[in-house]
């Protein structure tokens, strides 16, 4: 009886498990998006022949062709390869900006929601002061301060992201500290650190994953702002930002600006379809 | 106006300031320590081209030889009278220099306000509207569309379509009615669809109480439904989002100004970055504190009065929509 008990949870489960993965079509292709995206910014030289820096002069400005997908620029340089090569440096970057946001924001939201009194008042003030300086203003002024490189542009993004994180970490933390499990496991004599990397952390942080990934796509767009701009690294670097900053100046041949915006825009667009669906699956 | 309410206003003014006070400490610290020393990172940088005696007229003008602390002291003592300070650069007055961009980027960030919630309000009523079959579902997406699209892009696209397919606008003339315009739309687009995603959440949610239900039972038409039952409980809670977008405005006026070769507040802070002009940063990003501050203060005091829904317990209010948790709920809403 027993046996068969356990057997039909266990069959359940693994039922549960699998619908898990049953992903929605337009989520799949979003995963997909992402997952070339990656491979361009790991092994940029496999997926194109021709070189993000040096052209050939007497191919400039070539509309997209087969040879050059997305066409070619003022110097006859394959528009599809620098936005190939460009990847690592958007990507990677974001990720360093979602890293600082997580680290910096949770430590702040799960001190100030876990041990509340004073340290929580004086915390969500700093959180405050960080939230009402202009977003893009704030990583500007940092990105100032530091100096204009992409890994600076990078930490400044990720240091306007830090209110954000703080704030969902610590509501999300006064939650699950009141949960009845909590208050039976300090009753049961679990120590104040035990609590909190054991139960605290792993519940706060489930629904802050949707939030970095989303962030994720919000840091591609302040980072590309940022290089747009012209705080990031200089040419002949091609991060998509700069890509499109460039191409501005010859509107006549738009492709160097819908080329790069365009991927820009799927990478974006398929990051949040994937944070949306994580968040209903959660 | 209760009693509470005072309390409530009372403390939440106090809030205010102390917020503002500490931001622009916060900015003091990003602005004029992180960089080292300003005088050799600013002033001998050879682009700059002061000569020696320019230098230390300077020094002495901006009091940059007296110890952080007391700077600090000084600027901040100087903000909280209107003395806003001089531009290292130009001599002038910092608060000369806004008041000039200022009329330029304040016409730009209304009219893209403007455009901002009537296309969030024409997006998300439509979605009551029209029905599933025609595009419903496009209208839904406008929002995670729209998030996903960088402004500057969506000002190159205006500027390309147009200004030189369609010949609407020159961008050599960035103050024409056109081209002021296109540029609030560029701005406007982004933050239409925060909001727009605030009001279709709300609507979806008021749609689905029991009053609806009973508004339906008793054969009420769509629109009356819409009109009468639904517009008025889902928009209320805007107010506090549109006040959170103001930051975003500012930040966004800032590339929206270069995409369509404007001067405002933006050009001016990219010309300050250039040239490490550190009080005409100083002075823009806290005063872009203070405007944020301030409008949300306003929409925080006028919005119990806008929602009796909405009680003030002790001084606190107890709802789920204080600015605070909006700022989540928008975060979370884009996920969800």
């Amino acid at each position: 009886m027993s046996f068969v008990t356990t057997s039909v949870i266990s069959g359940s489960r693994s039922r549960a498990w699998l619908s898990a993965f049953r992903v929605p079509p337009t989520v799949a292709i979003s995963f997909l998006v992402v997952a070339i995206v990656i491979a361009w910014s790991l092994a940029p030289g496999l997926f194109t022949q021709y070189s993000p820096v040096v052209g050939i002069p007497a191919d400039k400005l070539l509309g997209p062709n087969l040879n050059h997908w997305f066409g070619t620029d003022h110097l006859g340089r394959d528009v599809y390869a620098r936005v190939v090569y460009g990847t690592a440096s958007s990507v990677s970057s974001a990720l360093v900006a979602v890293v600082i946001g997580v680290v910096a924001g949770g430590l702040v939201g799960l001190l100030a929601g876990f041990f509340g009194g004073w340290l929580d008042i004086v915390l969500a003030r700093l959180v405050d002061v960080l939230l009402a300086i202009p977003k893009f203003l704030l990583a500007v002024i940092v990105v100032t301060a530091i100096g204009f490189e992409t890994i600076n542009a990078a930490i400044a993004t990720g240091v306007s992201a830090v209110a954000i994180f703080a704030r969902v970490t610590r509501a999300e933390v006064i939650k699950t500290r009141q949960a009845t499990f909590v208050e039976a496991a300090f009753l049961s004599g679990g120590s104040r650190s035990f609590i909190l990397w054991r139960h605290i952390l792993p519940n706060a942080s489930r629904s802050v994953l949707p939030l970095a990934v989303l962030q994720f796509g919000e840091s591609i767009l302040v980072i590309a702002s940022l290089a747009f701009l012209g705080y990031g690294d200089p040419p002949p670097a091609s991060d998509w930002g700069l890509l499109i900053s460039i191409g501005k100046d010859y509107l006549k041949w738009p492709w160097l600006v819908y080329a790069p915006a365009f991927i820009t825009i799927l990478t974006v667009l398929s990051v949040n379809r994937i944070s949306r669906w994580l968040r209903k699956t959660d | 106006m209760s009693n509470a309410y005072l309390t409530y206003a009372a403390k939440r003014l106090g809030q205010a300031v102390v917020v503002i006070l500490l931001a622009y400490v916060f900015t003091f610290v990003v602005v004029s320590i992180l960089p080292g020393d300003p005088i050799t990172s600013v002033l001998r940088n050879p682009q700059n081209g002061f000569s020696e005696e320019e230098i230390a007229e300077i020094i002495a003008a901006q009091g940059l030889d007296k110890p952080i602390a007391v700077q600090l002291w000084n600027s901040l003592s100087g903000f909280l009278t209107g003395d806003l300070g001089v531009s290292m650069r130009s001599g002038r007055p910092v608060s000369t220099l806004i008041a000039e961009v200022l009329p330029s980027t304040l016409i730009l960030a209304s009219t893209g306000l403007a455009v901002a919630i009537i296309l969030a309000m024409a997006v998300a009523y439509g979605t009551q509207f029209v029905p599933k079959r025609y595009g419903q579902g496009l209208l839904r997406g406008f929002p995670s569309l729209f998030l996903s699209v960088p402004n500057f892009v969506i000002g190159l696209v205006l500027i390309h379509v147009f200004g030189f397919q369609i010949g609407l606008f020159r961008v050599i003339n960035p103050d024409s009615f056109w081209a002021t315009l296109f540029a609030a739309i560029a701005l406007g687009i982004p933050v239409s669809a925060q909001i727009a995603e605030v009001l279709i959440a709300n609507l979806d949610r008021e749609a689905e109480q029991e009053y609806a239900a009973v508004a339906r039972s008793r054969g009420i038409g769509r629109a009356r439904l819409f009109a009468t039952h639904l517009l008025k409980p889902a928009s209320l809670p805007v107010v506090t989002v549109v006040a959170l977008t103001i930051g975003e405005l500012l930040g966004g006026s800032l590339i929206t100004e270069t995409v369509f070769g404007r001067t405002g507040i933006g050009s001016l802070v990219q010309r300050s970055v250039s040239t490490q002009d550190l009080p005409v940063l100083q002075a823009v990003v806290s005063l872009g504190a203070v405007v944020f501050v301030i409008v949300n203060l306003i929409a925080d005091l006028l919005y119990p009065l806008l929602d009796p829904r909405v009680k003030i317990l002790g001084g606190k209010k107890r709802t789920p929509t204080t600015a605070d948790e909006v700022s989540i709920n928008t975060t979370k809403a884009v996920a969800s």
